[in-house]
């Protein structure tokens, strides 16, 4: 028996390995991908006042701290009897959509865009998005950052800071929005959704276009018999902000459909002696280990998840989009785990005209924006679609509004057993006795739970900022082989 | 020409010792009397020194952070095979250049992202101009607001003396932060 080891993971936040056991023909005997995950923060905000959470869990991730605000403020709201006007909900609705804009062009020019634009095996070196943009142009590159920067200062306009957002609060948002900050927004909103319908565009153009990319998106080995979850509003649109949590199988039957209140009924997690990190599981299914098929327990919860269990798109030019991705793909819900990256942008379609439709409120700039709590409850629960899957903060606390506990799913936890399973699966279809395993190889393996746009991120930022990434060979409990990226 | 200058205090305050950055950054604050955040006219950025004290950005949103600038200083912590917690490195992005070069680019990191930043015209510190001090550490892996007893012993030690060297190599954006 001999180990390939890929540690960490290259292109995703935060630290993970991948352990591919090899049978002594070389054949992929077995694959785990472990997460050395931080845990502890649960316990960490046990003690401290309800209110300050979502001040706090902003530091959670570095990738998604509005999703964690967001979750977080939802359940404080809980914990304080759950009143919030109308404006607070539109105002924190609309910063959202703004937030997913600026991670969605983030993951596709920069992590997506490399395998395809580039391709998957051409020289790791031009494989990132400095690769990406010779390829497409250095004006397409500006675009890129001008879309990005955009969808920030709405962010720092709605929110009033740039980093690190304290915006949401108890019973709605510490500030409304003025008619001229509105007004700034306005043109920004406008070329957003142009930007997002130019991204769909080039992947068209780009991928679609390619049928060697179309082929391994369909016929390839990433494809998985699980589960879908996703947020749905009352049409069973996705929203990202609010709404139930419906699970539809891979042959497009829901299984259930439920409140935040509810999580615990439906969703378990499983835990594995060889990482960290939990698997959540259909509670009502049991956990029947890491299995495909029709009675399995296990979901993705990712954006093709969230367009899975959609009927429909809740606004038009996505619903277009919606459409004729899943005409292309042949069927709905598509089981092909890469087309994750096209669902990512009919989603920032979506957010665009939902973005440009808060602009044209007229009540946007209200001044109703916040209620004052007068009571405590003692519990709440927080339900967002956070870009990497849905997102779960479960808060009690006592009469005096202090924490006494805390339950966070995150986002790429849903994901976990799927995560494992897809990469054995592309481990064992590409990687086969008497064929040379090289760095392409790796990539494709790779591409398997890159799809899922991983994060395993806590500490965020680390000097040198760049992930190491070791590969060690064993064979017959020796070390035969290392390669080494990244180490210095 | 420094006529705007960004400091930044890196990491993250609940995990322990990789708050040290801003610790320094919060610090630093203080005894310049600088007022929190970047500070916009109608023209953009004012001239002067800004400081974001606490900052767990990195890759494309740092860069997109210090558009506009002509220099950034970073303080933050860091962890080196066999150092020693408490000491201190001082470098720039030149250095961090030469580290990325030694292996592939692979990822939107900060090297990366700061020549995609450059290539597509945004006005970003030359790699000279990004001043690094980053401070050895014990643990990043523990909830808390607290440093380690270790570190915490240091802190006067480390932080005057990165202090200092900031005062020798930025004099004029000491003095302009003295106007301020």
């Amino acid at each position: 028996m001999r180990s390939i080891k890929i540690d960490p993971i290259t292109r995703l936040e935060g630290h993970g390995k991948i352990e591919i056991f090899l049978d002594d023909d070389g054949a992929v005997n077995d694959c785990y991908f472990q997460i050395p995950e931080l845990r502890g923060f649960e316990r960490f905000v046990v003690g401290r006042p309800i209110e300050e959470l979502p001040r706090i869990v902003t530091r959670i991730c570095g990738v998604c701290p509005a999703s964690h605000h967001m979750a977080s403020a939802k359940a404080v709201d809980g914990c304080f009897g759950g009143e919030l006007p109308p404006l607070a909900r539109k105002l924190r609705e609309m910063y959202y959509q703004a937030h997913y804009i600026h991670s969605h062009i983030a993951h596709f020019y920069a992590l997506a865009a490399p395998d395809f634009v580039c391709g998957p095996d051409c020289d790791p070196a031009t494989r990132n998005i400095l690769g990406v943009v010779q390829k497409v142009g250095l004006e397409i590159g500006g675009q890129v950052i001008k879309a990005r920067a955009m969808a920030q200062d709405i962010q720092t306009i709605l929110g009033g800071r740039s980093t690190h957002v304290v915006w949401c609060i108890p019973g709605g948002v510490s500030k409304g929005l003025t008619k001229e900050e509105l007004e700034r927004i306005r043109p920004m909103a406008d070329q957003l959704y142009d930007f997002t319908l130019f991204s769909l565009q080039l992947f068209k153009d780009v991928v679609l276009s390619n049928p060697g990319y179309v082929d391994l998106i369909l016929n390839g080995p990433y494809t998985l018999n699980v589960h879908n979850m996703g947020l749905v509003d009352d049409n069973n649109a996705p929203n990202f902000y609010d709404g139930k949590v419906r699970v539809v199988d891979y042959e497009g039957n829901e299984i259930c459909k439920y409140g935040p209140e509810d999580y615990h009924h439906h969703v378990a997690e499983h835990v594995e002696p060889w990482t960290y990190l939990k698997f959540p599981y259909l509670k009502q299914r049991g956990w029947k280990g890491f299995v495909e098929g029709i009675d399995t327990s296990l979901y993705c919860a990712t954006p093709l998840s969230r367009l899975n269990v959609a009927d429909r798109m809740a606004t038009p030019r996505a619903q277009e989009a919606f459409e004729e991705m899943f005409k292309v793909l042949g069927a709905k819900p598509c089981r092909a785990l890469l087309a994750q990256h096209w669902a990512r942008l009919v989603e920032m379609v979506q957010n665009a005209e939902v973005l440009k439709r808060y602009v044209n409120d007229p009540e946007i700039t209200g001044p109703e924006y916040r209620v004052v709590p007068q009571r405590i409850t003692g519990e709440g629960v927080g339900i967002v679609e956070a870009m990497r899957g849905t997102l779960t903060h479960h808060y009690t606390c006592d009469e005096k509004g202090i924490c006494t506990s805390a339950n966070l799913i995150v986002g790429t936890t849903n994901n976990n057993a799927p995560i494992q399973m897809v990469t054995k699966k592309v481990a064992q279809a590409l990687i086969q006795p008497g064929k040379e395993i090289t760095e392409p190889v790796l990539n494709m393996v790779e591409m398997a739970f890159r799809a899922f746009d991983p994060c395993y991120s806590c500490a965020t930022h680390t000097l040198p900022g760049q992930m190491p990434l070791e590969a060690v060979i064993h064979q017959g409990g020796q070390v035969v082989k290392t390669l080494r990226k990244n180490l210095g | 020409m420094i006529e705007r200058t960004l400091i930044v205090g890196m990491g993250n305050p609940y995990l322990r010792d990789d708050g040290v950055g801003i610790r320094l950054a919060m610090d630093l604050m203080a005894r310049l009397g600088l007022p929190e955040g970047i500070r916009r006219g109608p023209g953009g950025i004012l001239p002067g020194v800004h400081i974001e004290p606490e900052c767990s950005l990195g890759g494309l949103t740092l860069v997109e952070l210090i558009d506009g600038f002509d220099r950034l200083v970073v303080l933050d912590s860091i962890a080196t095979r066999d150092g020693v917690p408490g000491d201190w490195h001082h470098f720039t992005a030149e250095a961090l250049r030469e580290t990325m070069n030694l292996s592939s680019v692979h990822d939107a990191n900060f090297a990366t992202a700061l020549e995609l930043g450059r290539r597509m015209g945004m006005r970003l510190p030359a790699d000279a101009e990004v001043l690094v001090y980053a401070v050895e550490v014990e643990d990043t892996l523990t909830f808390d607001t607290a440093m380690s007893p270790s570190m915490e012993a240091r802190y006067g030690e480390f932080s005057a003396a990165i202090f200092a060297d900031l005062a020798g190599v930025l004099p004029a954006t000491l003095e302009q932060a003295a106007g301020i």
